[in-house]
């Protein structure tokens, strides 16, 4: 209990960390240092989350519409509610976890033990400015990137698809889709992924600036406590989310009392 | 004794048995009798800037204990280490090793910061075309102590300390590493070498 109350306390240091010194972007290591985390992150990966989340969304909304015989009505509250609000952010962070969470902990880790993250101190650079300052930036903005990308390709497949598999047009699903979504959603699922984004950068350096031991075993241990802690993170803050912005959670099995 | 005329004094307690470092400012200097257990303590003084208890540290003229924080971070601008194994961060090539302190403290600087390499590799005979692309794990040791020690050179420290910089290199390589201290007194007239050797074990 002690360890997980050390461990959330880190985290939290080292956000404000990266909070309060959001400036060192600016020097041209730091800056060339964010510019590479969002290509790994944000470019090099988008084909595959993309496409990887467009099927999963797609195929949410091919089951729900053969399982509840849905009409365009229900097709499109489901793209919305399901698929724009909650199964986007969330697949775009859990493939972000996947791939660029277990890359950066494990890199960190490896620095760590080789005596890289001592280097750095000798040259009199703090290595949370160096390594974590860009890599939290950089995750947050690429996952709010990828959530969009997913968005976008999800809903546009699962329209198509109810199309193809419903009595309605796709102009017809388009429209009411239109109708229906507000700026507030897309708003929530940017912020939303941006703050997954933060939190699992933050949870995955820590981890890997903190290895669990000095030999290489350490580097899957940093690796795994990293990716457990930030799925962990990534529902809860869904949780708080849903329910601070639309008074519910659990897709509405917790409702606030308003 | 008086700080005054020291680049680096080191007084470990008495009853330890380790042997006193006392070197003078400017020059190029060896510390030879080393442990390897005095040589790593003596060096996590010098970098932390925080000695053992009871162990006198005289930076650059400076007794360090009692030294305010702003003095400490002045003063531990002024002092540059180059590990045994050039210290190199793995996922940069040589060349954003070379200028990764520059780079972050002073990118004032970069703009004359190509042509100061171009002069110290051809100071060392290096090629420059070879080594600046590579990445550590490319390299050999010589390479690796070479673009550390460029890297080190190019932050221009008052005080250059240089850990076993001999270590486990052919004779070729040792006649080159044996120029470090006169191309770095060059860049940095008035400056302190200091070579950190380890005593053979007995």
């Amino acid at each position: 209990m002690i360890g997980v109350y050390r461990e959330f306390e880190g985290c939290m240091r080292l956000s404000g960390h990266v909070l309060r010194r959001l400036a060192v972007l600016a020097r041209p290591p730091v800056a060339e240092s964010l510019t590479r985390q969002i290509y790994f992150t944000g470019a090099s990966a988008t084909a595959g989350i993309v496409l990887r989340g467009a099927f999963i969304g797609t195929l949410i909304i091919a089951y729900v519409i053969d399982v509840l015989d849905a009409n365009a009505a229900l097709a499109v509250k489901i793209l919305l509610w399901v698929v724009l609000r909650e199964v986007g952010p969330l697949i775009a962070a859990v493939l972000v976890i996947q791939r660029s969470g277990t890359a950066v902990a494990t890199e960190l880790a490896l620095m760590q033990i080789s005596g890289e993250v001592a280097s750095l101190r000798q040259m009199r650079i703090d290595p949370r400015d160096y390594l974590v300052v860009p890599r939290v930036v950089g995750i947050a903005l690429s996952t709010a990137a990828l959530t969009f990308y997913v968005q976008v390709i999800a809903v546009g497949g699962g329209m198509l698809l109810s199309a193809l598999t419903i009595d309605a047009s796709l102009g017809e699903l388009a429209g009411e889709f239109f109708n229906l979504a507000s700026p507030v959603d897309f708003v929530y699922a940017v912020i939303k992924s941006f703050l997954f984004g933060a939190a699992i950068a933050v949870i995955c350096c820590y981890h890997g600036l903190h290895p669990p031991g000095t030999s290489i075993n350490a580097v899957p241990k940093a690796a795994i406590n990293a990716v457990t802690q930030s799925t962990l993170m990534v529902m809860l803050l869904n949780v708080v989310f849903a329910y601070l912005v639309f008074g519910q959670a659990f897709f509405g099995l917790v409702t606030a009392k308003l | 004794m008086s700080p005054e005329g020291v680049a680096l004094g080191y007084e470990p307690p008495a009853g330890r048995g380790e042997g006193r470092v006392w070197i003078p400012l400017g020059g190029s200097h060896r510390a030879a009798s080393l442990g390897a257990h005095q040589r790593k303590a003596l060096v996590g003084a010098v970098l932390e800037l925080r000695p053992d208890p009871g162990t006198r540290l005289v930076l650059l003229g400076v007794d360090v204990d009692g030294l305010g924080p702003t003095v400490r971070a002045a003063l531990r601008s002024r002092i540059g280490f180059l590990p045994a194994d050039g210290g190199l961060i793995s996922n940069l090539n040589a060349w954003e090793n070379m200028v990764l302190p520059v780079a972050f403290h002073h990118p004032e600087r970069m703009r004359a910061v190509a042509a100061q390499v171009n002069g110290l590799l051809s100071d060392l005979g290096a090629d420059r075309h070879a080594l600046l692309a590579k990445l550590p794990e490319k390299m050999t040791l010589f390479e690796k102590k070479l673009t550390g020690y460029v890297r080190i050179v190019l932050e221009r420290p008052d005080l250059l300390l240089v850990e076993d910089p001999l270590g486990a290199l052919d004779a070729a390589e040792r006649a080159v590493v044996a120029r470090f201290p006169a191309i770095y007194l060059k860049s940095c007239p008035g400056g302190t070498f200091v070579q950190l050797e380890v005593a053979p074990e007995r």
